[in-house]
């Protein structure tokens, strides 16, 4: 076998036990690594009615199949847990590297159960393995706990949260050399269990099937990387580089809690005018050559010595556009708190744009909100809110829920402003004019989210790999194109691919990577074979957590038309969303109910898993 | 000959690492790399790489004494059939360019005049200096 380390590290914080067991060949063929370990592995070791904050849940941490190996942008790990935040399936791709330090030390997967009943962290060097006390880490932030980490034990990789996770807060995330696996609130996860952090040394090699022959291929891509359009945009702007053509060219950006579909005051948090200010360099995750992380510094003024690694599009929405918020030192700020502190840009900044929504239309006052002027624009505010949440303070206690359960707690109406599906703040596309994406919100498995289907190019532009002439403002025939993207890019997570490097690979040239690199064969049929399987096991898991066809709707939001722009009068009515539900079914295979047929589950070899 | 390192350009993606010890050793494994990169705090990615006598006076071939680290045509590098891994070229190196994994001393050996680690550097962080 090469590429892969052949075993599993399975750790019981309650039981303080620690087991190695052997991972059979038959199951990295048919899964290869990264997501497909987590689908197979999550059904495996967590029921449906487990407790998300209970010692029964598991946090899962698998390396995509080809992270450690030269092929570019190819360094993504995955962790995985039932969501405190949707009460169903969860994931959170990362581009530290502690995965290849997982891998390196000789496991593919690493699977924590129970809880500690002290701050504790596990600690992996190769074969040893050890829970040790985190006393003396509690409290500190991620930077603050990783440096510390790193002077107990030279040369290790660390994954940890900060006291977002520790406070339980529904969004926060796991952070690994200050990149984050930020959704759905695996970070809490880590915090219930008192686990506050995993440290890796691995000292072993990834083998290849065909060395040379990997290296060819590794140049190769790296040429038509670094000559693409998006290297140039990307090495000089960051994820954020299309916000202009977003607003103005397509409307969907959204704005105000979903108000608008066009930021007016967007000019202020472009990357085109930040960039060249603030930014001091390029970061990049592990394995990547096209880097689209800025190392933004702010070296003077309120908020002077900030520093951080982004700021990324979906930051840029959340903590800008959608809070109404011009100051981009705001932005930055508020982006660095979030990850010292390890929450979710996305979701910290739906949840304030939620409650400013609230605040300006008198359901919340200064009496709830602790006399801060909680309007549209406030860049103070923003930054404020940020600490409020993670230390769950006032108001900030209500938002660290997310916005469902904090409409809930608020009452008076408050969940007419509360975006979210199954409970997930969304990113950055105003579904109402990208009609493709809000059956994508509703299908993912963690709830709205851009990444399980990665269809937003495709919708945005209009053709993507095999489609072309797709009409985002029509939800004709969406149900087939959500389902094919969403299989295809599941393959991008079980082999650790970023998502950038989409338009690159496509199934073709991972055939010919995954020959050099693990030596296997599989064309593109069997590929997508592994990613409907996937995809399939992923349902299967929120089928038992009490998924419903009726959990999953679009926010009331998204039935009011977008008042201007380039999508003005579009939005997504009941009826629509329905037509592309039942033809995402249809596409799928599964029932009108949304349930998957035994047939299916036996035709993918899955049924094991049944319900 | 020898690879210069441009400090403020280094991403920290470590493809180089990945590269090297795939070209020189037929596994990829950044331990067994010839080249390293440092993450120093948030901000600073510092690649360690060796510059074959422009930043030394060769102390790590006077330090070895096994006969291990050699010199030709003007290119440092390590016989690991002799190398004992004692630590003595490692402690000896002035710009941190050696290191042990193993019991065996790993450093860069300008890969026969092409340098694999500067092919894959997309920031020009690293450029082979003639």
């Amino acid at each position: 076998m090469t590429c892969w380390s052949g075993r599993l590290l399975y750790v019981d914080l309650s039981k303080g036990e620690i087991k190695k067991e052997e991972i059979k060949e038959d199951l990295y063929k048919r899964y290869l690594g990264g997501d497909g370990f987590g689908s197979y592995y999550m059904n495996k070791f967590v029921s449906g009615d487990t407790d998300p904050l209970s010692g029964d849940n598991a946090l899962i941490l698998a390396p995509g199949l080809l992270v450690g190996t030269p092929i570019p942008t190819a360094g993504k790990s995955e962790f995985f847990a039932k969501s405190p935040l949707t009460d169903g399936w969860d994931e959170g791709a990362c581009g530290g590297s502690i995965g290849l330090a997982l891998k390196q030390a000789g496991y593919d997967v690493l699977i924590i159960k129970g809880k500690n009943e002290k701050p504790c962290y596990l600690f992996i060097d190769d074969d040893n393995v050890e829970i040790r006390d985190a006393q003396h880490l509690w409290g500190k932030t991620t930077r603050e706990t990783e440096e510390e980490i790193k002077k107990e034990e030279k040369n290790c990789s660390v994954a940890c949260i900060g006291i977002g996770g520790e406070n339980l807060v529904r969004y926060a995330i796991i952070s690994s050399d200050d990149r984050q696996a930020g959704r759905g609130g695996l970070g809490a996860v880590m915090g219930s269990k008192k686990l506050k952090a995993i440290a890796v040394r691995g000292s072993k090699d990834v083998n290849l099937k065909d060395p040379s022959k990997v290296l060819e291929q590794t140049f190769e891509w790296y040429e038509k990387m670094v000559n693409s359009q998006a290297f140039k945009e990307d090495g000089l702007y960051g994820s954020g580089e299309f916000l202009e053509w977003m607003n103005k060219e397509r409307g969907t950006f959204p704005t105000r809690n979903w108000r608008e579909g066009v930021f007016d005051q967007r000019q202020k948090i472009d990357p085109y005018y930040w960039a060249p200010r603030y930014s001091i360099k390029n970061k990049a995750c592990i394995q990547c050559v096209k880097p689209c992380g800025k190392m933004f510094v702010i070296k003077e003024g309120k908020y002077k010595g900030a520093k951080l690694d982004g700021i990324e599009y979906e930051t840029l929405f959340a903590l800008g556009g959608n809070c109404g918020n011009p100051d981009i030192e705001s932005v930055a700020k508020a982006n660095e708190l979030c990850d010292l502190y390890g929450i979710d840009t996305i979701s910290a900044g739906g949840c304030i744009g939620f409650a400013m929504d609230l605040y300006e239309n008198g359901i919340l006052t200064k009496d709830d909100t602790d006399d801060i002027d909680l309007r549209f624009g406030n860049p103070e505010a923003v930054v404020v809110m940020i600490e409020k949440i993670a230390k769950r303070e006032g108001l900030g206690n209500i938002l660290a829920e997310g916005v469902k359960r904090a409409a809930e707690k608020i009452g008076k109406g408050a969940e007419k402003y509360a975006v979210h599906v199954r409970g997930m703040e969304p990113p950055a596309y105003d579904v109402r004019g990208i009609k493709g994406m809000g059956l994508a919100f509703l299908t993912s498995p963690r709830g709205a989210c851009h990444l399980r289907s990665g269809a937003y190019a495709l919708e945005l532009l209009g053709k993507f790999w095999k489609y072309e002439g797709v009409d985002r403002l029509s939800s004709k025939n969406k149900g087939r194109e959500i389902a094919d993207m969403e299989n295809f890019m599941a393959i991008y997570d079980a082999l650790g691919v970023c998502k950038f490097s989409r338009g690159f690979f496509l199934l073709e040239g991972f055939r010919e990577i995954l020959k050099a690199t693990a030596g296997l064969d599989y064309d593109e049929g069997k590929l997508l074979e592994i990613g409907e399987r996937i995809c399939n096991l992923k349902h299967l898991f929120n089928l038992k957590c009490g998924w419903k066809k009726e959990h999953i709707k679009l926010p009331p939001k998204i039935r009011i038309p977008i008042p201007e722009g380039a999508s003005k009068g579009s939005y997504i009515s009941e009826e629509e969303e329905k037509e592309m539900l039942d033809d995402y079914f249809k596409a799928r295979g599964w029932t009108k109910e949304g349930e998957i047929p035994r047939e299916k589950l036996e035709a993918l070899g899955i049924e094991e898993f049944a319900k | 000959m020898y690879v210069k390192v441009n400090i403020d350009k280094c991403s920290g993606c470590r493809e180089c690492e990945f590269v090297c010890s795939t070209y020189h050793f037929n596994v990829s494994n950044p331990n067994r790399s010839g080249i390293r990169i440092e993450k120093k705090g948030l901000i600073d990615d510092i690649p360690h790489v060796c510059t074959h006598g422009k930043d030394c006076n060769f102390e790590c071939i006077d330090a070895c004494k096994f006969d291990a680290m050699k010199k030709k045509d003007g290119i440092v590098y390590v016989d690991h059939d002799k190398c004992t891994g004692c630590r003595a070229c490692e402690k000896a190196c002035p710009i941190n360019a050696v290191w042990i994994f193993e019991k065996k001393a790993y450093k860069c050996d300008l890969c026969q005049g092409e340098p694999r680690c500067v092919k894959v550097c997309s920031q020009g962080a690293l450029e082979v200096v003639k």
